[in-house]
């Protein structure tokens, strides 16, 4: 069957009534256990498993896909309003999402948020609709050399994810790294800093990390700096957006549906890696870097769009090779298994309804979406008009919800508490907690790649000389080192 | 605030929906009933299966299926619910069944890696402090190469193996003494090849498969349905699966087996059911029976042609003695690696 008769039938499958009834559903139920703070699309599509017994593949999987892309989509409202990040996709949006809501622009930055998603999602559908079955061969290129070398790359941000003392942010970095290391070791089944305790075995889960810096770290700041309280609610300011935010957002939405896109399809990059990078691209080639973090329309924008490109981005490994790339499409891939459907080479060929179907759905998913989304945004915004008192109890309620839906397990409700008082400490000694996620993220994948590509070589570190891909990802690294110095000096001498 | 409540309302119904979607899925119970109650014991409240990991993968999926044939099919009435404990590659679902002593309502499912992480000293608890009920089904582990390789049968993988270990690289998921890994070892062994030099890469999240198609690694150890779609779609070859027999249905027939190719070895992933210490002679043997029905069941045979299980029915008794057989071979295994405990 060619292309473009699958192409039609998926059409033919997203727009009956059926197919249409299920994305959304799927969309609805992924855009509210998103914006949930702690649940991810990983527990909304554990939560739809069940209820897909016995249904028809086809509009089970359409409707499972939505909630995944759905989950991405609404993840980034409890990160804008209570930076409290609900996926970790939607970490880097708190960046400025949270300062902007701050500023009493949550209706604003909102809008953003759903604006953003809604392009980078249709653009990437578009990107899956038309590269698919090539983009395949794309997603195998990435051998372990380049794998490290692109870990690399994004680290050598770090410095740029920093306000004020580049030596905290590399301690913070630092600090992330080791963090990264507890659990058992994939390379020689070692244990490594697990105290014999068996909850550590799987190291730590990144939202107890991204939630205790992030969401308690905060709560406490609030609750420190209590002032009068009865007065103290925000604005929440016009939603609507002006020229100016508009020609602010075109750019990195461009770019970064594209980049995102790209990201997603690499097995293992993902949303997450995807939206931090995007926000250090976008912050390197700013005119104003400065205003980063402090809530730019970019610095919203750019993550926001990348995270849901490269959540279509992992269809294309997914749907195409039947590799899942993340935790979340392993959970998905189990979700296609369970109905009686193997995604991998032959899905396309075999069973065309299915693998266009998904993605000509994805379309009327992220309409949908963008419909759901804003006109509930007001409301949405209204949750900051909850006394504080009230709020951060609310918070704190959900941190602990989140951390402990992910293995229901106490102890990882102990572990947000230190990661709280961690985080706390670290703001009043201003050291970034931005570095230590990012570390995180980017370190526990980079050692692996690395010494997966020295078992590989026997040793020897020209692996990552002869590789392209590495090579010239190394190459982009260093310049990105390199350039701040160089401006840097110049400034000096002039 | 007015308008909000409804949203926190609906919020809370979410998660109270995601609590309890596990129970309702199992507890649409079949009301048939009619099977001859011979044993003197039956539950007298909802069943518990422990899944010890995550939603989706393997354990789970089978947990969930077993629960599904048991309401469905009537073979159980009391209703069953599946819970997943995630954590430590199973170790903190042992620990949580290890504390409920006693207790005929409580089980959970496991395979080998009940044997390999305690062997690999990272959990307290192993199969003897379990009370095995029955095995149910088996998998059986393949080793692929990427389709242009150079190698047509293990055997000449092996040969160039022993000429030089450093030239070939071998990849699966799990950690060097846990399941990938070991049943490449197993195998080898039997071979002849010095398995202290064989080259081993750990690659999480599905990676592994991408590996071998670029070309990175050179063999992919892993489980047998996992390749069949890539060999299908030509792009990969399965030189070897570790079944004393050919294995039945499309393309599976075509893997031959290691004892075909002259080496005298196999290795089992075995899946199974076991409950918590000392669980009582009575129940044991009601559960024994029920998994007997469900394995002789034409619903379970569907779900097992599926999945790619083979049938593997084993009683506690017999149970008991293959896992503490299995685990003399690994621990064997692991010494000579220099892995165990």
């Amino acid at each position: 069957m060619g292309s473009i008769e699958g192409i039609l039938t998926g059409f033919q499958v997203a727009f009956s009534l059926e197919g249409i009834l299920f994305v959304m559903i799927g969309v609805f139920v992924g855009t509210f256990i998103g914006m949930l703070p702690g649940l991810g699309p990983i527990s909304a599509i554990a939560v739809m498993i069940p209820i897909t017994f016995g249904m028809d593949p086809t509009p089970a999987l359409v409707m499972m896909a939505g909630v995944y892309y759905g989950a991405i989509f609404g993840g980034s409202t409890s990160s804008i309003l209570l930076n409290a990040p609900g996926v970790s996709g939607a970490v880097a949006t708190a960046f400025d999402g949270y300062p902007m809501a701050q500023q009493g622009k949550a209706g604003k930055a909102l809008a953003i948020a759903a604006i953003c998603s809604f392009i980078g999602g249709t653009v990437s559908v578009v990107l899956l609709m038309l590269l698919a079955p090539l983009l395949s061969s794309v997603a195998i290129s990435f051998g372990p050399p380049a794998y490290f070398a692109l870990m690399l790359m994004g680290l050598t941000a770090i410095s740029s994810l920093s306000e004020g003392s580049t030596i905290k942010a590399l301690i913070s970095a630092v600090a992330g790294f080791i963090i990264v290391t507890i659990g058992i070791d994939a390379q020689t089944g070692t244990q490594r800093f697990t105290f014999g305790n068996v909850n550590l075995l799987e190291g730590l889960d990144f939202l107890v990390i991204a939630l205790g810096l992030f969401a308690l770290a905060e709560v406490c700041t609030l609750i420190i700096k209590r002032k009068d309280l009865s007065q103290d609610t925000h604005k929440l300011g016009s939603m609507r957006l002006s020229k100016k935010d508009f020609n602010e957002m075109k750019g990195p939405v461009t770019r970064q549906s594209f980049l995102g896109f790209i990201l997603g399809v690499l097995p293992g990059a993902g949303a997450t890696i995807a939206s931090f990078i995007a926000y250090i691209t976008e912050k390197k080639i700013s005119k104003n870097p400065e205003e980063f973090g402090k809530g730019s329309v970019k610095g919203l924008a750019a993550p926001e769009t990348a995270n849901n490109a490269a959540t279509s981005g992992a269809f294309v490994p997914l749907l195409s090779l039947g590799i899942p790339g993340s935790g979340t499409t392993a959970v998905m891939l189990g979700a296609f298994l369970v109905l009686g459907v193997q995604p991998g080479p032959l899905l396309m060929t075999d069973r065309p309804e299915i693998f266009w179907g998904i993605i000509a759905s994805m379309y009327i998913g992220n309409v949908f979406l963008l419909v759901l989304n804003l006109p509930l945004i007001p409301y949405f915004a209204k949750i900051l008009k909850i006394p504080r008192p009230l709020l951060i109890s609310l918070v704190i309620m959900f941190s602990i919800i989140g951390v402990y839906a992910i293995s229901f397990n106490t102890f990882d409700l102990y572990m947000l508490l230190l990661f709280g008082v961690v985080g706390f400490l670290m703001r009043i000694f201003s050291f970034p907690a931005p570095p230590f996620i990012l570390a995180f993220i980017l370190g526990g994948m980079m050692e692996q790649a690395f010494r997966q590509s020295l078992t590989i070589s026997n040793g020897n570190l020209m692996v990552f000389v002869n590789d392209p891909i590495a090579i010239s990802l190394l190459i982009v690294a260093l310049l990105s080192f390199i350039f701040p110095l160089i401006r840097v000096l110049r400034k000096r001498k002039g | 605030m007015k308008k909000l409540i409804p949203l926190i309302a609906m919020m809370f119904l979410l998660l109270i929906a995601a609590a309890c979607a596990d129970e309702e899925e199992a507890s649409g119970s079949g009301d048939s009933g009619d099977t001859a109650e011979s044993s003197d014991w039956a539950p007298e409240s909802p069943i518990e299966i422990v899944a010890p990991a995550g939603a989706g993968g393997g354990w789970d999926t089978t947990a969930r299926m077993v629960a599904k044939v048991f309401t469905e099919e009537g073979i159980i009435d009391e209703s069953i619910g599946v819970v997943n404990k995630a954590g430590g590659g199973g170790a903190v679902g042992w620990a949580y069944i290890a504390g409920q002593d006693g207790s005929p309502h409580n089980m959970f499912v496991a395979s080998p890696p009940l044997l390999f992480i305690p062997l690999n000293g990272q959990s307290e608890y192993g199969h003897e402090d379990f009370t095995p009920i029955a095995n149910v089904i088996a998998d059986y582990a393949a080793f692929a190469v990427a389709a242009d390789a150079k190698w047509d049968n293990l055997n000449e993988l092996f040969d160039d193996m022993k000429e030089d270990p450093s030239s070939i690289t071998v990849v699966g998921t799990s950690s060097p003494g846990s399941m990938d890994h070991i049943q490449f070892v197993q195998i080898a062994k039997a071979a002849g090849v010095d398995v202290t030099k064989i080259k081993y890469v750990s690659d999480q999240d599905g990676v592994g498969l991408t590996q071998l198609l670029n070309g990175s690694v050179d063999v992919f150890s892993t489980g047998v349905s996992e390749t069949v779609e890539q060999v299908k779609a030509g792009t990969i070859r399965v030189l070897g699966v570790t079944s004393e027999e050919r294995l039945e249905g499309e393309v599976l027939e075509d893997f031959p087996t290691a004892i075909e190719q002259g080496i005298d070895e196999t290795f089992v992933n075995w899946r199974g059911f076991f409950g918590p210490p000392n669980m009582d002679e009575a129940a044991i043997a009601y559960y024994e029976k029920k998994f007997k029905e469900l394995s002789d069941s034409e619903a379970f045979a569907e779900i097992r042609g599926q999945f790619g299980w083979d049938e593997m029915y084993m009683g506690s008794e017999e149970y008991s003695q293959f896992l503490d057989e299995e685990k003399e071979n690994i621990q064997t295994l692991l010494d000579e690696l220099g892995l165990g405990e």
